[in-house]
């Protein structure tokens, strides 16, 4: 019981620092397909909550997908590839159901769904960089470790 | 007359409570000997029950790569054996807490002594190489506790 509350907190924990990580993603996305597709599009206040509101409906996969093991890498790999499959399905449903499929907005479809890659390779790359640095950190501890235990 | 006929030198000497004890053995070649002393050191420095096929066995504890917990059986992995062990996960982690092992997962606790290296595996996680090529997940909420236990 003790587990399962320690589990939830810390997956909550997480889901929460990816929502403000997307939303910032969003937010970036929308400038640059804005200033492709409507560069002269000026917009009201209300504006500055799609970003909150997205990002809350992309951190639904994420808060739902719970791991009950350890996932492997290629596990996690799939993971992220249905997340981002999930993402951009609901993203797309939120956005434009219902409106008269064009050329254009297939083109800013095409440009979201690229986005939402985008975000998701940026994050993982730059995350993969900053523990790079810390793997060699730890690899030198632990030899350090292990020296002083050998003597 | 062969040098293993002739006896060892045996020189014991005090050392400073703050350096680990230990024993160094200086021979010509590692043979049945040789194995064999090695073999009570690390009997002396305690052991696990482990089983396999109906057979119980005395593991030392030192050779365990690593425990893992898996569908409520735990199981110690040594560098090409696996043995199952009646103990549960956390009852081992308290056991071999004091030989170096660490929990580095919610269902892996690893001997510090056996991994080679660590690099980055995918969502703020690491992955421990072991001396035998095995490779096990660090999650990332036990990350900050073995930075801990290696800073000592």
């Amino acid at each position: 019981m003790m587990y399962m509350k320690d589990y939830w907190k810390d997956h909550l924990k997480e889901c929460l620092r990816n929502y403000f990580i997307i939303v910032t993603g969003i937010n970036l996305a929308v400038f640059v397909i804005g200033m492709i597709f409507r560069p002269d599009q000026k917009l009201g206040y209300d504006a500055f909550l799609y970003p909150i509101i997205y990002g809350a409906i992309t951190s639904i996969p994420g808060l739902l997908m719970v791991e009950k093991k350890e996932p492997t890498i290629k596990q996690a790999i799939f993971r992220e590839i249905i997340g981002v499959i999930l993402i951009s399905a609901i993203l797309l449903t939120t956005m434009f159901a219902g409106m008269k499929i064009t050329g254009e907005l297939i083109a800013i479809c095409c440009g979201i769904v690229v986005s939402v890659i985008c975000i998701t390779v940026l994050v993982n790359v730059i995350s993969w960089i900053l523990d790079s640095k810390k793997a060699e950190s730890l690899t030198n501890d632990l030899i350090a470790f292990q020296n002083k235990i050998n003597g | 007359m062969k040098n293993t006929d002739k006896p060892m030198d045996i020189e014991v000497k005090l050392i400073h409570p703050d350096e680990n004890e230990y024993v160094k053995i200086g021979c010509h070649k590692i043979d049945e000997r040789i194995d064999e002393i090695t073999r009570f050191i690390k009997s002396r420095q305690g052991n696990l029950e482990g089983y396999t096929e109906g057979d119980m066995y005395s593991i030392p504890i030192a050779d365990v790569y690593y425990i893992e917990s898996v569908d409520d059986r735990t199981f110690l992995y040594l560098e090409k054996d696996t043995y199952e062990s009646k103990k549960r996960l956390y009852e081992l982690e308290k056991v071999t807490d004091s030989f170096h092992f660490i929990r580095i997962s919610k269902s892996v606790v690893v001997n510090l002594m056996k991994v080679d290296s660590i690099r980055p595996a995918l969502n703020g996680r690491f992955l421990c190489k072991l001396k035998n090529g095995e490779e096990v997940i660090i999650s990332r909420k036990y990350v900050q506790g073995l930075k801990d236990k290696l800073k000592g």
